[in-house]
Order: structure tokens, then C-alpha cells, then sequence
């Protein structure tokens, strides 16, 4: 067994950490207060290969896989960006970039993907609906044929970066779940071009005020008729299922990776402030009321790194990780919040000051415990999927 | 164009750097090697020269074998290829012995121009440029903050208290630069990957033709007699404005001779 690192993804953890280093906490306060996308660091990003990492290199990327992109999310979140903002960097190299390599046509690859590594165009996923969200098997977005075209119609709900998203990968019911047998049968992936969408008239959205995470906006999205070719069907129709597993599995291990980003933030900012602040004359991290809570957080963050590291790779060699990511985005954000927590708890009165960074690294982590997947339904899923309990539903 | 790009691994100047007690000299092992910062924007303004006229881009350090991660950084922003001087025997140089070090390297390696990094944020001589081009028996433009190169003749504007001065010479020769000068970019992903295959030639002090007995911390011309940390900084002076604050703030500055 070998646990080491591979080069390319020290190379990542060097590379966006080295960009990282000059955008400081300040920064990253700074665009969330202003709500404001990190444009600076993005150009940084797109010039040094960064965003189409997991881009083959034919298509002009730098052919790496999820592993790479993992790093590459927990390095920005950990330079300070934290939980919420590193979302800028999941939405397009990583569903973009991971779901079309995989699964798209040579037509979709060669339209999309060599502007994505160059940084000139950027994608957005389209899951959920207000009636689907952790029963994401419920949706009721519908596509269905007219000639040789699809027509969709329907609502969807929490649907971040559409704003600067060219592509949107949307995904449709071509079965009514009802009739769907199994459950996952007749759901279909399209390609959504956003711009001739919304200029047809279409496709809509509006931004869902939210409480962090707002470098990117989240919106509902309302499609009535959008008309789309039969070439932009990502797989096959009516077996999109297992389009949304490579989609959902990299989902969570990415955001799991932000969670532990965002632990470390969380933990610097709190062992920073414990060196620092001095009560009763001495430093409060002398203190092992203080200090053991911080280490117990550095175990989780380790821990949860290792079992995302283990489910990336086992999806970049093509092997099931649906449950080692699970338990890596579990434990991730666990991690996350109470290293937040803590660095609240460390910080005493001053951690209510947004002149401090700890609101915004709990907002951020608090996230994490419910999307893209509550803790529930990924206990539910260890729960029945891993130890063979009864269902509940 | 063969362009050599000098750089330096210090210690980093985030964190506590000191000297060693035995022997005065910087205690590398204290704290992190990192590139010296203005080197950076040599390796940036090298790797544009190069970008304009052709060429090669050569890294050159001295330096122990950690300095292999500063000559690393410098491949990753694009440099072509490396060659590191290392050797026991150059422990304690000073300017002078640095300076004869690398011009041995140099007159066997060639050059078009060399540039140079004004000054190290660890020695903070700022003096290798002027001696190496003593050395190398080429023009010296020191302090650049703009470059260009024309045929075989080479113009640097020289920042000075009062502006710039235009310097022009004919190459090759050897040029040292400040910050103001770009902004160096950061190493690509495919920079640092093609980086770790990228050749760096190893020379010992005796692969190099240099004399031991002329360099090292024994032959030195200079010496560190003695150091001590820096006291920490006293109060400062709290001037309470009576109506008469501005005068006790004036004769505050003239007794310290700011004014």
C-alpha cells in the first residue's frame, strides 16, 4: 500500500497553494461581503491549467482525474476561500470537466471542453427541484420528443453559477418516476445551452437570497419548452442514472474536500488566536480545554482527508466509491463545523465581529452538513446500503 | 540568446531566521528555503527576454542540495534548465567568494547576459551584480526596472532617488533588477510537471575549476565578529496636542534628524 501523494497532485497542492498564498483571508472576506465571484484568483487559476486539470490533454487539459481535483479544491478552500467559495471551482472543472470526459459524445468533448480548460466558458448542474431534493429519484422535469428535438419543461431549485454558465447539465425525468421501473430508469442528462435558452425565452432564473456562500449566486431556474437537439443527451436516453453517479459521486467528494479546506481555515484562524490571546497571563491555547478540542478536530480533518483521497482514487480507477465517499463528505463536514465551532468557541465574544473571519467559516461550514446531501441521507445510505438494515422509506 | 538566470534559496522571511552560534554564519537549516523574492522577477524578466528573442533560459544557484527546490520553482515558471554549484567547501562564502564562484561557473557555461536579482533577503549585500561583472569583465546595468535588448546591445532604465537613468551596453553582460521591473508569474500545472524532468547538472567546487583555498568561510575577507538579537522596539513617543502639538512633533523629527 502506498499512501504517498503522486506528483501530479503535489503539483496541484503547490501550484494553487503558491496563487493562494497571495490572496490572503482579506480577500476572500472581501468578495463575500461585496458578493462579489473572485475574479482575480479565477484568471490566476485559468492561466495556470488549473481549471481543466481533469481535462484530457487532447482537449487541451492537463489529463489528470478526481484525485487532483480534490487536492485542487481542498488547497483553495484551505488558502481561505473556505467551504462556500471553493463551490466556484466544483461547478465547471469539476462536473464540467469530469461528467464530459466520461460521458459525453466526441461532439459534446470537442464543443466544450477545450474552452473549459482554457478557462473561457464555465457549466452548471441542474438537479434538484422544490419537490426533489434529497429524493432526488422524485424529480419531475420532464423531456419529451418533438421531431428531432426534446422539449423540457419544469422547475428547478438551489442551481448554483447558472449566471456565468454557458452549458448547464440538466437533468430530466424521459420516464415519470412513477412509472419508472426501477426507480432509476428513464432519467435522462442533457446539455443546455443557457444563453440561447434564456434568449428564446425559455429558460429563467432568479438568485435565492442565502446566507453565505456568496461569491456565487444560487437560483431557481424555470424551463418551459427549452427546446434541445437529440446531440445534447449526455449518454443515453432514459439511462442517465448512470451519468448522475459520476456526477454525484465526484460531487460529494469535492465538497467533502472543501469541508476539510474549511477545517483548516477554521483551525489556523483558532490556533492562531490561542497563541495569541492571552487571559490570566498566559496564552489561552495553554489552556487544554482550549487546546484538546482543536486537536480533536486535527484527527477528523485527517481522517476525513484520507477517505476522500481513497474514494477519488477509487473513482479515477473506475472502481465503486459511493460509500467511501459518503463517509469522506460525512466526516468531512463534521470536521468542518466543529472546527468552526471552535474557532468560535476560541475567539469568545470577538468571533461575533465580522471584522473576524469565524461567521463566515460557520456559515460555510454549516452547509456542509446539508448540501449537496443532508447527514441524514448519508447515514441512511450506510445504513442500508453498507450494513443491510431494513429501510425506513 | 543564452540567458543565465541567478538565483538564491534564503531563509524565509516569515519566519524567525538566525545565525548559527558556532559559526556565525546563516543557519539554513533553522527555517524553510524559499526563493529570494526579487529573484523571481530575474527568472520572469529572463523568461521574457527569452519569450522576445529566443533561446535559453539557464537557472543558476549555489548553494546546499535544498537549494534544488529553489531551482525547481525557477523550471516551473519555464526556465529551460538548470545547473547547481554545490559543495561543502563553499559553506561561509562571502560576496567576494560568491562572486568568484559563480563567474568560474559562468566563463564555462557562457552567456549572452546574466541576470541577477538586486539584492538576497538574507545577506542583503546587493553587491554580487557589480562584482561578478568585474569578474566576467562585462558591463554592469544594475538596479533595472526595464529591460530590452537590441541586436548585441543591450538598454536598462536604472532606478534612482531621482527617477531613471538610461544605461545602455553592449552584450554580453550582466544585469541586476528590482521588484518594479513585472510581475512574475506563477508556475502552470504542466510548468511544475515538465519541471521534475528538466535537466539540472551538478557541479563540485572542483567540476567548476574553483580554487577551495579561495573560497569558503576560513578564507573569507569578511567576518562576522559578533551578533545579538535585535533588542525589541522601546515605546514610542506619545505627543499630546496641547496647542502646541505640531512643534513637539517637529522637534521631535529634528532631534532624530528627520528633518
Amino acid at each position: 500500500m502506498d499512501f504517498s501523494l503522486p506528483e501530479s497532485a503535489r503539483a496541484v497542492r503547490d501550484g494553487i497553494g503558491e496563487i493562494c498564498a497571495r490572496y490572503d483571508m482579506d480577500y476572500w472576506q472581501r468578495c463575500e461581503a461585496e458578493k462579489r465571484w473572485p475574479e482575480e484568483v479565477w484568471e490566476e487559476l485559468a492561466k495556470g491549467g488549473w481549471l481543466g486539470l481533469a481535462v484530457p490533454e487532447e482537449y487541451g487539459g492537463g489529463g489528470q482525474g478526481l484525485l487532483e481535483l480534490t487536492v485542487a479544491t481542498e488547497t483553495l478552500s484551505a488558502g481561505g476561500s473556505a467551504g462556500g467559495s471553493a463551490f466556484t471551482y466544483v461547478l465547471t472543472p469539476g462536473f464540467g470537466a469530469l461528467t464530459l470526459t466520461r460521458h459525453g459524445s466526441e461532439w459534446q468533448r470537442r464543443e466544450i471542453l477545450p474552452r473549459l480548460a482554457a478557462g473561457t466558458m464555465e457549466t452548471c448542474f441542474a438537479l434538484t427541484e422544490p419537490d426533489a431534493g434529497s429524493n432526488a429519484l422524485a424529480i419531475s422535469t420532464s423531456a419529451r420528443r418533438d421531431g428531432d428535438d426534446f422539449l423540457i419543461k419544469g422547475q428547478k431549485i438551489w442551481i448554483t453559477g447558472v449566471q456565468r454558465a454557458e452549458w448547464m447539465l440538466l437533468v430530466t425525468r424521459t420516464i415519470p418516476a412513477a412509472e419508472a421501473r426501477p426507480r432509476t430508469n428513464g432519467l435522462t442528462v442533457f446539455l443546455v445551452n443557457v444563453p440561447e435558452a434564456v434568449a428564446a425565452g425559455t429558460l429563467s432564473y432568479q438568485a435565492i437570497p442565502k446566507m453565505g456562500a456568496n461569491t456565487t449566486p444560487s437560483n431557481m431556474v424555470f424551463l418551459d419548452d427549452v427546446r434541445v437537439p437529440a446531440d445534447r443527451v449526455v449518454g443515453r436516453v432514459d439511462q442517465g442514472a448512470a451519468v448522475l453517479w459520476d456526477i454525484l459521486n465526484p460531487e460529494r467528494i469535492l465538497l467533502g474536500a472543501s469541508s476539510v479546506g474549511g477545517a483548516e481555515v477554521a483551525l489556523r484562524v483558532a490556533c492562531d488566536y490561542a497563541r495569541e490571546r492571552v487571559v490570566f497571563g498566559r496564552p489561552i491555547g495553554a489552556n487544554q480545554a482550549v487546546a484538546f478540542p482543536l486537536a480533536q478536530v486535527k484527527a477528523k480533518i485527517e481522517l476525513a482527508r484520507l477517505m476522500l483521497y481513497k474514494a477519488a482514487w477509487l473513482f479515477d480507477n473506475r472502481e465503486p466509491c459511493g460509500t467511501e465517499a459518503n463517509i469522506g463528505k460525512l466526516t468531512a463536514a463534521q470536521a468542518a463545523w466543529e472546527a468552526a465551532d471552535q474557532a468560535f468557541q476560541v475567539h469568545g465574544g470577538m468571533a461575533y465581529s465580522l471584522e473576524y473571519p469565524v461567521a463566515r467559516l460557520l456559515t460555510d461550514a454549516r452547509i456542509g452538513k446539508v448540501a449537496p446531501v443532508t447527514e441524514e441521507l448519508l447515514l441512511n445510505y450506510l445504513a442500508t446500503q453498507v450494513l443491510g438494515l431494513p429501510r425506513g422509506f | 540568446m543564452n540567458i543565465v538566470v541567478c538565483v538564491k534559496q534564503v531563509p524565509d522571511t516569515a519566519t524567525e531566521r538566525k545565525l548559527r552560534p558556532d559559526d556565525k554564519t546563516i543557519d539554513r537549516e533553522a527555517a524553510e528555503g524559499v526563493i529570494n523574492e526579487i529573484c523571481e522577477y530575474a527568472v520572469e524578466e529572463a523568461l521574457r527576454l527569452k519569450e522576445a528573442h529566443g533561446g535559453e533560459v539557464t537557472v543558476l544557484t549555489m548553494g546546499p542540495s535544498k537549494a534544488t527546490d529553489t531551482i525547481r520553482k525557477a523550471l516551473a515558471m519555464g526556465a529551460d534548465k538548470a545547473v547547481h554549484l554545490v559543495d561543502d567547501a563553499l559553506h561561509g562564502s562571502d560576496g567576494l567568494q560568491t562572486s568568484y564562484a559563480l563567474a568560474q561557473v559562468l566563463k564555462k557555461i557562457g552567456f549572452d547576459v546574466v541576470i541577477l536579482g538586486s539584492e538576497s533577503t538574507d545577506a542583503r549585500m546587493g553587491t554580487l551584480a557589480a562584482m561578478l561583472a568585474e569578474r566576467l569583465d562585462a558591463p554592469q546595468l544594475s538596479l533595472a526596472n526595464k529591460v530590452e535588448i537590441d541586436g548585441s546591445t543591450i538598454r536598462i532604465q536604472r532606478l534612482t532617488d531621482y527617477g531613471f537613468d538610461r544605461v545602455e551596453a553592449s552584450l554580453p553582460a550582466v544585469v541586476s533588477v528590482v521588484e518594479k521591473i513585472n510581475e512574475p508569474r506563477y508556475p502552470s500545472f504542466k510548468g511544475i510537471m515538465a519541471a521534475k524532468k528538466k535537466p539540472v547538472e551538478t557541479l563540485s567546487v572542483a567540476d567548476a575549476e574553483i580554487d577551495a583555498a579561495k573560497v569558503g568561510l576560513a578564507s573569507a575577507a569578511t567576518e562576522v565578529v559578533d551578533f545579538a538579537v535585535a533588542p525589541p522596539r522601546a515605546a514610542g513617543t506619545i505627543v499630546k496636542d496641547e496647542g502646541d502639538g505640531g512643534v513637539k512633533v517637529a522637534e521631535f523629527l529634528a532631534s532624530k534628524k528627520f528633518v
